[in-house]
């Protein structure tokens, strides 16, 4: 995998030493920054419009903060303290189990239970990267929750493709019944659907991408990519095609404008806060747009 | 094609303290039109749920099921946020093809799609929103859903509420046509004097079977007699609450 990437890393910045392209894409940082973002964009957009439509919107920042954990696990087993995917993974695919597992069986709404689990993944990784701190670089708190896209690996980028794979291969034959699921779990049943595992393929999705995503990216703006683009684009959108495409183009588009624009203007933000911004104007333009058009108007309570 | 006959025996189902259905013995003929009537809560809902093998009931409940297996089902009412960007099509696609619907509905659909939407008079609004129809014009997309594949059993959770008079032909007269061609409905229905006309058989459910047999014989009876004043004076609550 290495040598494609050093292929395609060579072709990029032999576009920008022949001035075809910006000169800051001689940095090899910036140029696995950006294959990063053309490969999280669409992801985080597409699977963001069936986490919006089943109103899992804070699942994946509890999975974030259980990220925490997994680190601390992974240091105290003497996994890399930088890339400690293992104990992620592990750790994160346990916890989102049992939260389903505890979801079907309290039969509480969907948000309540992630509220309670999101404070007890925040509250229980906290304490137990603290215990570890001793051994680590306490910055990783900081990576975690904000990532860090400039300083991605390769390692990095083959996890964040396996997981592309995975999710493709999985969500995408599988998209309608998800969809049907969500909106009549009764008649989905009935068309031979599968509700409740279909439920934990999902969770287990949403897991190991927000975990794949969470080294690069951060578990902060994991969520904001996952819910962002996708409720601009619920805002102007009536079809599910619609919905669904712009979701993808809007979180593309925050995510390279967010890598691009600090460095080709020299501005003093960060890249993840420059993402999270662009998509944060993205939506508010959509948000004006709705409120402006004829079209768009509706029953008002 | 040939639908199914159905027996229930000795079904009983309990949902946490409360007693849902209790010890319910009938049968449905292949073939007919069974309207399954009875009060609200009376477990009508909760009998063909447990017949789709959602409920944890006992008892026994065979479909006795011919060449084809399919079942069509008109859940009650759909109840979901409105703002949902899903139009008609989408909701026909979702429910029938395995491509993703944002890729578009797969052309081997369509013409079907379109075929069932015509026959429902929705054909003209397979663009709009699902959460812009009125709760009638949704009732009329449900039934569609449900003939696509052709199904065998007809499973139908109050198909008319909410409709006008033209949608109630247009879903009677399809609901016949099916049962004609072979194929068995079963279809909880509140308006006695529908199902006084077209039904085959009947059952009356208020947690136990307390009526069953064809219509004629059974609302002659005095036993009908007790319980039709109730049933008439809920579907003219029902009305005027809508």
């Amino acid at each position: 995998m290495s040598a494609f990437y050093d292929l395609l890393r060579q072709f990029i910045i032999g576009l920008a030493d022949e001035g075809i392209i910006h000169y800051t894409f001689l940095y090899e940082f910036v140029v696995n920054g950006f294959l990063c973002a053309l490969v999280i964009g669409p992801l985080l957009g597409g699977i963001g419009t069936m986490v919006v439509i089943k109103r899992m919107a804070f699942f994946s920042q509890a999975v974030g903060n259980a990220a925490l954990t997994g680190v601390a696990i992974g240091v105290i087993i003497g996994e890399s303290y930088t890339a400690p995917y293992m104990s992620m993974f592990s750790f994160c695919i346990l916890f989102a189990l049992f939260l389903n597992f505890s979801k079907n069986r309290t039969k509480m709404s969907s948000d309540t239970l992630i509220g309670v689990f999101l404070s007890i993944s925040l509250a229980i990784g906290a304490t137990a990267l603290l215990w570890v701190s001793a051994r680590v670089n306490t910055h990783i708190l900081d990576t975690i929750m904000f990532g860090s896209i400039l300083t991605v690996n390769d390692t990095d980028m083959n996890v964040l493709l396996v997981t592309t794979v995975i999710t493709a291969l999985v969500a995408l034959p599988l998209y309608n019944q998800m969809l049907l699921a969500s909106l009549n779990p009764s008649l989905a049943h009935v068309r031979g659907i599968n509700v409740h595992l279909l439920e934990y393929v999902f969770v287990l999705l949403v897991t190991i991408l927000t975990v794949a995503c969470v080294k690069i990216v951060g578990a902060v703006l994991v969520e904001a990519l996952l819910l962002i683009p996708a409720a601009a684009s619920r805002n102007l959108n009536r079809s599910i095609r619609g919905f669904v495409l712009w979701s993808v183009i809007f979180s593309t588009a925050s995510c390279l404008i967010g890598i691009y624009a600090p460095m080709r203007w020299d501005l003093p933000i960060p890249s993840g806060g420059a993402i999270i911004l662009t998509a944060a104007i993205i939506f508010v333009v959509t948000m004006l747009i709705r409120m402006a058009l004829p079209q768009y108007r509706e029953a008002s309570i | 094609m040939q639908g199914p006959s159905i027996e229930f025996e000795d079904v009983n189902l309990t949902l946490g303290n409360t007693r849902i259905l209790q010890d319910i013995n009938f049968a449905i003929r292949a073939g007919d039109i069974h309207c399954i009537i009875g009060a609200n809560g009376g477990g009508k809902t909760s009998l063909i749920r447990s017949m789709l093998g959602q409920m944890p009931h006992s008892g026994k409940i065979t479909i006795n099921w011919h060449e084809s297996r399919v079942v069509g089902y008109v859940p009650q009412l759909l109840e979901f946020d409105k703002t949902l960007p899903v139009t008609v099509l989408d909701f026909m696609g979702m429910t029938c093809q395995n491509r993703p619907i944002f890729l578009g509905v797969a052309r081997s659909r369509r013409s079907q799609i379109d075929e069932v939407l015509d026959r429902v008079g929705m054909i003209g609004k397979s663009k709009t929103k699902l959460g812009s129809l009125s709760g009638g014009e949704r009732q009329r997309v449900l039934f569609a859903q449900a003939l696509i594949p052709e199904p065998a059993l007809l499973v139908l959770d109050e198909p008319m509420t909410g409709l006008d008079v033209h949608g109630r032909e247009i879903l009677e007269r399809a609901i016949v046509e099916f049962t004609d061609a072979g194929g068995t409905a079963i279809w909880i229905n509140h308006d006695i004097a529908q199902v006084n006309e077209i039904a085959n058989t009947l059952t009356y459910i208020d947690r136990e079977v307390l009526l069953d047999g064809a219509p004629r014989q059974v609302l002659a009876s005095g036993a009908a007699a007790r319980l039709f004043p109730t049933l008439e004076l809920l579907d003219t609550k029902t009305s005027e609450a809508n």
